[in-house]
């Protein structure tokens, strides 16, 4: 391969004795190091920059679920009153475009021990609630064993089907070429997600050089997951249940809970979604509660259960799934106590007790503190080549189901920064592991039991926020269409804050703030020189706490939305900052409203009809229909002069996106009753009331929801009154009666909505006692 | 042999009502050597929609039970009797250093049974302070009955009791730099002090008869769950001592169970599940002999 040749990085790996993954002791490549460059294509620093943006992008892509981590949230708090600055704990990774390959009979030795270690691991923890033989015969010492905080004493006596599902293992290659156990990983173990995650993007970025070095697949690995999971499910269940649990978004690996979530065709849901009763385990799903029987806990050991001693995080968790679990009627994925098999103060007994346990000698040696490891060419983009050495740790992913261990033939490798210790990476810079040359037959799909169809369910939590998310969406594009038409205005005719006696003014201040859903001043109370700048910048930054909202609400529902809808979120997360940055943003406003229209549309094309966008789209609808009179009642509310009624009207209309309606509609001047029977009543805009009301009253009754229908009824019946054109103090009196008597029933729809849907009190608390 | 009752009563009243409720508790007694359960009964209020029993991997019984109906206030109180044999201290004694070698190699049935009671816990922490306290007491071939014996007096020699001071998160260090603390607190110094020198110790949770007898002063932790130690003294067994009352072996001491610390044997956990809202919590105990 000429190409590594000419890639000068061999000039950068001037390590003697140390083993590298690109070329060996005589400088000549290695034939793994040939089949990675080969699959990049050109290895020149300029193409490889070209890779490494097209992966940052479609990894951005891939998984937008993690842009909530990366939001600059350092304002405000959520709707539950938390913090965004608390919630943000992890940074994104990247994903180096050259792949980290290894040929199939090196692998296989990895293979073989990484099953050796989980075999004795999960002898391990079956010895330990059980029979206590390495405490009996002194292999493991007790005061160390039962001084470990992962020790849970009370699982003792407990037989669960299985204690390991899923199993992951780190190793790292010494500098003289060997290698080395770095981690296991038992409690809940990550890197599955993030392995498959890495794998789509490459399979997008390098189809030819993924196909031309024959990579074996890894995508059945998550079959393979499926099929365990529902495998081990309580016997007397023909057609099991299983959810992943996570702690939230504000879990360190939660952009892999959304995204295997999605990929299982499971509920991600969250410790308040579960509660035991009669000992078994249920959802709370909007129709009530549902029957789950396998839990792929992403939460590990010490924030699983309350009453278990050792619970970090007072009530937080399923209080009693313990004891569910315990008795039989619900599966953990991996068992409660699995986290102690990972302990480090357990290495130094592996070895003894894999020859009592197992009869057998460990495979691989332990890193020892200080041991030199090999290298591999990792892009940095610095230097001659843009490649530099650097220290690598691959992560294995091993599942015991029903067809016995497996090993992926894969991987996520976490680069070292300069510094990191192996065990505890930065990880911010990954690569895909290939392996090449399997002879292994290719998976054949087996057939799973059937999972029960969740369509029509939906966790509360997930319904709750997803109406939210709806909500945000359209508070946001409110808030954005408002300074964007009365900013334009302003541009094109900077004398329009005089006209009318500041009429105009006035009246697109109250505008904004109807946008900001701030409450109406009473005339007397608007100052005087309404200072629109300052107006127009607080309703922008609004509009970038909405999106944020927005962003927070989705990325704990991704599973309900499309692929696609990833991307939108993406670049929404983006604007939020850029709105707060810049000064005049009208180009950003505008790229928002795109954007916003672009989830909008994806929301009506690619979700399916179900409760689930049901509750979404009631959020957009009651939100739009809130602001449309909140718009008419601040800007047209006024009895302005005519020379500013005009410029208003128009601004209402832009502000409700209905002016080029109205201009093909009545093809004259702004009249005001004109203006008010378009976005009043009629019912054929899209963005007006009445059209909102229509769809309300569709979703109340698709919802069966007695409550609802009657409120949308009182708000729909108030709306088909006349307004007169009757004048008092300034105000038009009868807008004003008009718009507080359909606002009335949907302030009321909305607490209902809460009430009636949400309100389920999940609040544990913890209780002491002596 | 004496009978004792006990009534043990632990109310939360909750600002609103609750939707769920989940408890554990550890507040029926067992059998021990000196003890005999005669009855043990709890009573919950409201009716508890679940209930299940079992034994803890100590011995200890353990009831687990779940309340699934809007409840504002939730009671749990345990009715007990038991016959107390008194204690006495063996017959001769045997080098510290010996029990520590025994514990330490110790195999088959007996490292399992000590072994649990070797380790520190985070509420019985290997602290280098513990030195101030054993190293006067465990001098080169002491008798281990004679040490243990001494450091129950040394602790409550130093240690104040002082109610107001500690809680249950007040940590092991705290009480060992301030020198005060509670029954529970006195209890977690002995057993990580005699851990820290390789001797297996238990902590014991129960209670102590309430009244005084003629002529003594009136015991400290009255009215409360009680704690106290057990230390592994090889061919001699496990030997209880009360540090808090500085009595060895301890007497009208009735014992609910036993596990490495607090932690393990705390009488009741509980969660509840509903709206925010304030709660208050009341105990009481009540022991009395009865003739």
């Amino acid at each position: 391969m000429t190409s590594s040749a000419d890639s000068g990085y061999s000039a950068f790996n001037a390590q003697p004795n140390i083993y590298d993954e690109a070329f060996d002791s005589c400088g000549a490549p290695r034939p793994t190091w040939a089949i990675a460059t080969h699959a990049v294509g050109s290895m020149e620093p300029s193409a490889l920059h070209d890779r490494q943006r097209d992966a940052d992008r479609l990894l951005d892509a891939e998984g937008a679920g993690h842009l909530v981590h990366e939001l600059a949230f350092d304002r405000g708090t959520d709707r539950h009153g938390v913090p965004f600055a608390a919630r943000v704990e992890s940074r994104p990774w990247r994903l180096d475009p050259l792949p980290y390959v290894l040929d199939a009979a090196e692998f296989a030795v990895l293979s073989n021990a990484a099953i050796q270690r989980m075999r004795l691991l999960e002898a391990l923890l079956v010895d330990s609630a059980g029979e206590r033989q390495l405490v009996r015969d002194g292999v493991v010492p007790a005061s160390m064993l039962y001084s470990l905080p992962s020790f849970r004493a009370h699982t003792a006596g407990f037989a669960p089907p299985r204690w390991l599902m899923h199993y992951a293992l780190d190793v790292t290659r010494a500098a003289d070429g060997t290698w080395r156990v770095v981690r296991d990983l038992t409690d809940a173990p990550s890197g599955l997600g993030y392995s498959l995650l890495n794998r789509a993007v490459l399979a997008r970025l390098l189809p030819d050089g993924l196909r031309s070095a024959g990579a074996a697949p890894i995508a059945s690995h998550a079959d393979r997951l499926r099929r365990s999971l529902t495998a081990s499910a309580p016997a007397d269940r023909p057609s099991p249940r299983a959810v992943v649990l996570t702690s939230g978004p504000a879990h360190p690996t939660y952009v892999e809970h959304s995204y295997l979530a999605t990929r299982l065709g499971y509920h991600l849901v969250e410790g308040a979604d579960l509660v035991i009763r009669e000992g078994r385990l249920w959802l709370r799903a909007l129709d009530g509660l549902e029957p789950i029987d396998v839990v792929y806990r992403r939460l590990e050991d010490e924030l699983l259960d309350p009453l278990e001693r050792g619970h970090r995080g007072g009530g937080s968790g399923v209080p009693g799934i313990v004891w569910g679990a315990r008795s039989g009627h619900v599966t953990l994925a991996n068992a409660y106590g699995s986290g102690l098999a990972e302990e480090q103060e357990l290495r130094p007994y592996l070895g003894a007790a894999a020859e009592r346990l197992l009869g057998d000698r460990l495979q691989i040696d332990h890193l020892t503190m200080g041991e030199l490891l090999a290298t591999a060419p990792v892009f940095t983009g610095r230097g001659a080549s843009a490649l530099e050495p650097r220290r690598v740790v691959l992560r294995l992913q091993v599942l015991n189901g029903p067809d016995g261990h497996a090993v992926m033939l894969g991987g996520v490798g976490r680069v070292l920064a300069p510094g990191d210790s192996p065990e505890w990476p930065t990880a911010l810079l990954a690569k895909d592991v290939w392996v090449v040359g399997t002879t292994a037959p290719r998976p054949v799909a087996v057939m799973a039991p059937p999972q029960v169809d969740f369509g029509p369910s939906v966790p509360k939590r997930a319904a709750d926020a997803l109406y939210w998310l709806g909500r945000a969406a359209e508070r946001a594009e409110v808030a954005v269409r408002a300074a964007r038409v009365v900013g334009v205005q302003l541009d094109q005719d900077p004398m329009l804050t005089s006209v009318g006696d500041g009429g105009w003014a006035m009246g697109v201040g109250a505008l904004l703030a109807a946008a900001r859903n701030e409450p109406r001043l009473s005339t007397s109370e608007l100052p005087l020189n309404v200072g629109l700048t300052g107006s127009l910048q607080a309703t922008v930054a609004v509009a970038a706490q909405q999106l944020a909202l927005l962003v927070q609400e989705a990325s704990s529902v991704r599973e309900f939305l499309s692929k696609m809808t990833g991307r939108v979120l993406g670049r929404l997360a983006r604007a939020h900052g850029q709105l707060l940055d810049e000064a005049s943003p009208t180009d950003e406003l505008d790229s928002v409203l795109v954007d916003l229209a672009a989830l909008a549309g994806l929301v009506m094309e690619s979700t399916v009809r179900g409760p689930a966008w049901r509750f979404l789209d009631l959020g957009r609808r009651l939100e739009r229909a809130l602001a449309v009179l909140g718009s008419v009642e601040g800007a047209l509310g006024v009895d302005s002069a005519p020379m500013a009624l005009q410029p208003l009207s128009e601004a209402v209309l832009g502000a409700n996106e209905s002016l080029v309606a109205y201009r093909r509609r009545y093809r004259s001047d702004v009249d005001l009753n004109a203006v008010l029977e378009l976005l009043l009543r009629d019912d054929a805009n899209p963005r007006g009331l009445a059209f909102q009301l229509d769809r309300l009253r569709e979703h109340v009754a698709a919802l069966a929801w007695p409550q609802g229908v009657d409120l949308v009824q009182q708000a729909s019946a108030a709306a088909i009154a006349e307004i007169d054109d009757h004048v008092a103090g300034e105000r038009r009196v009868s807008l004003d009666s008009y718009v507080l008597a359909v606002r009335g029933p949907l302030l009321a729809l909305s607490d209902a909505i809460g009430q009636h849907w949400f309100a389920d009190p999940v609040n544990p608390t913890l209780m002491g006692g002596f | 042999m004496r009978t004792f009752r006990v009534t043990h009563r632990t109310e939360y009243i909750y600002g609103t009502a609750m939707a769920d409720g989940f408890t554990v508790a550890r507040l029926l007694p067992r059998d021990t050597p000196l003890q005999t359960v005669r009855s043990a009964e709890i009573d919950v209020t409201p009716l508890a929609d679940e209930w299940e029993e079992s034994l803890d991997p100590f011995g200890n019984r353990v009831v687990h039970f779940a309340v699934h109906h809007p409840h504002f206030a939730l009671t749990v109180t345990s009715n007990l009797e038991v016959g107390l044999e008194t204690g006495e201290l063996p017959q001769g004694d045997t080098s510290w250093e010996g029990v520590v070698a025994r514990a330490a190699g110790a195999r088959g049935d007996v490292a399992a049974e000590v072994g649990p009671f070797l380790a520190h816990t985070w509420q019985t922490p290997a602290l280098a302070a513990l030195w101030e306290l054993t190293g006067d007491v465990f001098t080169s071939g002491r008798g281990v009955i004679a040490a243990v014996q001494h450091l129950c007096h040394h602790i409550f020699n130093e240690f104040q009791f002082d109610p107001t001071f500690s809680d249950l998160s007040t940590p092991l260090h705290s009480v060992l730099s301030e020198r005060r603390g509670v029954c529970q607190d006195f209890a977690h110094v002995s057993c990580a002090a005699l851990r820290s020198v390789g001797l297996p110790a238990r902590y014991v949770s129960g209670y102590i008869e309430t009244v005084p007898l003629p002529g003594e002063p009136k015991l400290v932790g009255v009215d409360a769950s009680h704690a106290w130690c057990s230390v592994w003294a090889g061919e001699f067994g496990w030997i209880d001592f009360d540090p808090t009352n500085n009595q060895m072996p301890p007497l009208r001491h009735v014992t609910v169970g036993w596990g490495r610390d607090y932690d393990d044997v705390a009488p009741v956990r509980g969660v509840v599940i509903g709206p925010s809202s304030w709660q208050t919590l009341t105990v009481s105990v009540d022991v009395a002999e009865v003739f």
